[in-house]
């Protein structure tokens, strides 16, 4: 059993200085308007597209209506990915990644603000980046380490740096969920990454299936771009069997391996 | 009266976002918050900043007797009436 594969690198730093993760992806759930099973997303990776904009929520009807009133669409798609990969785990640590984070919320509190209007309690305590690891912990009355990160088009890969961490510190499994929500008009001009909401939800365990290593690219903004935000596309080599991609993001290039 | 303590339960589903309750569940003497209804400290926040926007009133948060309008539908409307008449 190889409870601890990142010490044999050293921790994050690779033999020839090129920082070095590697993981298992135990078990991986994913979420958008009209797409849910599996069966829904291997159809999707085969043949990429924009479901049609929707305001449905996923279904958490597994959590008392008292405590789900509250949370938003973006909590809503978080918990739907991350709920059935945490059953039966217990202390699963959970990094939680969303560069945009709730912005319906924030957006409907600054327009009180401009208005004059008071700010709604409820909002403003949901509004913050912590607030869904907040609720997940109350809800699930776990008190392992959480992280909530916001980086940028690459937090799927910030993320992963943060749950190999907790893996090399001796957690048998990390929980990474990444998720957007889709901005709303206002903002549309600024954020054209959130081509649809979306949740991938990620059950990572120690191991050397995948390994991903960071280089720079000679260039400050990637020409070549992943098609797709860097979990949904990494959603599509779950299914495409290919044994190495990249995702660039700025000047970071993240080169993917996949071994079987 | 009677219908400003259904006007209030209303307020109470919709401010609150109790989406599986309706107006006939809640009684006029129901506790609202820990036993009875369940709410907690974050919907007595955000109840009290709709009473105030909806009927025009004040509430001093700070007061020692806002916990007690505050404790069943009946209590708030007759302190609604009360702060609508002064």
């Amino acid at each position: 059993m190889d409870r601890c594969p990142l010490s044999h690198q050293g921790s994050l730093q690779g033999r020839d200085e090129t920082p070095v993760i590697n993981f298992n992806i135990a078990a991986w759930r994913a979420w958008a308007p009209g797409l849910d099973s599996v069966a829904d997303w291997q159809a999707w990776s085969q043949q990429p597209s924009v479901p049609a904009a929707s305001d449905a929520a996923p279904d958490v009807s597994f959590l008392p209506a008292m405590q789900r009133r509250r949370l938003s669409r973006m909590a809503r798609m978080a918990f739907s990915v991350g709920w059935p990969l945490a059953q039966g785990h217990e202390g699963l640590p959970l990094v939680f990644a969303s560069r945009h984070g709730e912005t319906p919320r924030t957006f409907d509190i600054l327009s009180d603000l401009a208005a004059d209007q008071p700010l709604s309690p409820t909002q403003f305590s949901l509004s913050v980046h912590n607030a869904v690891i907040g609720l997940w912990s109350i809800m699930r009355g776990e008190t392992s380490e959480m992280t909530a990160l916001a980086a940028a088009g690459d937090g799927l890969e910030h993320g992963l740096i943060e749950a190999c961490a907790l893996l090399n510190e001796g957690a048998p499994a990390v929980l990474l969920i990444i998720t957007e929500e889709q901005p709303p008009q206002a903002y549309a001009r600024w954020i054209d990454d959130v081509p649809f909401p979306y949740a991938v939800g990620l059950l990572l365990t120690p191991g050397k299936q995948w390994q991903v290593s960071l280089t720079s690219a000679a260039t400050a903004t990637g020409s070549a771009k992943a098609p797709w935000p860097h979990a949904l596309n990494l959603l599509r080599h779950l299914h495409d069997g290919q044994a190495s991609f990249q995702h660039v993001w700025n000047n970071r290039v993240w080169n993917w391996q996949h071994s079987l | 009266m009677s219908d400003l303590k259904s006007d209030i339960k209303q307020l109470i589903i919709d401010a609150l976002g109790l989406e599986d309750i309706s107006i006939s569940d809640i009684g006029d003497e129901q506790t609202l918050f820990g036993e009875g209804l369940g709410l907690d400290s974050v919907d007595a926040l955000e109840l009290g900043l709709a009473i105030q926007k909806t009927y025009g009133i004040k509430i001093d948060a700070d007061a020692k007797d806002t916990r007690n309008h505050f404790s069943n539908v009946a209590s708030l409307a007759a302190f609604v009436t009360a702060k609508q008449a002064a």
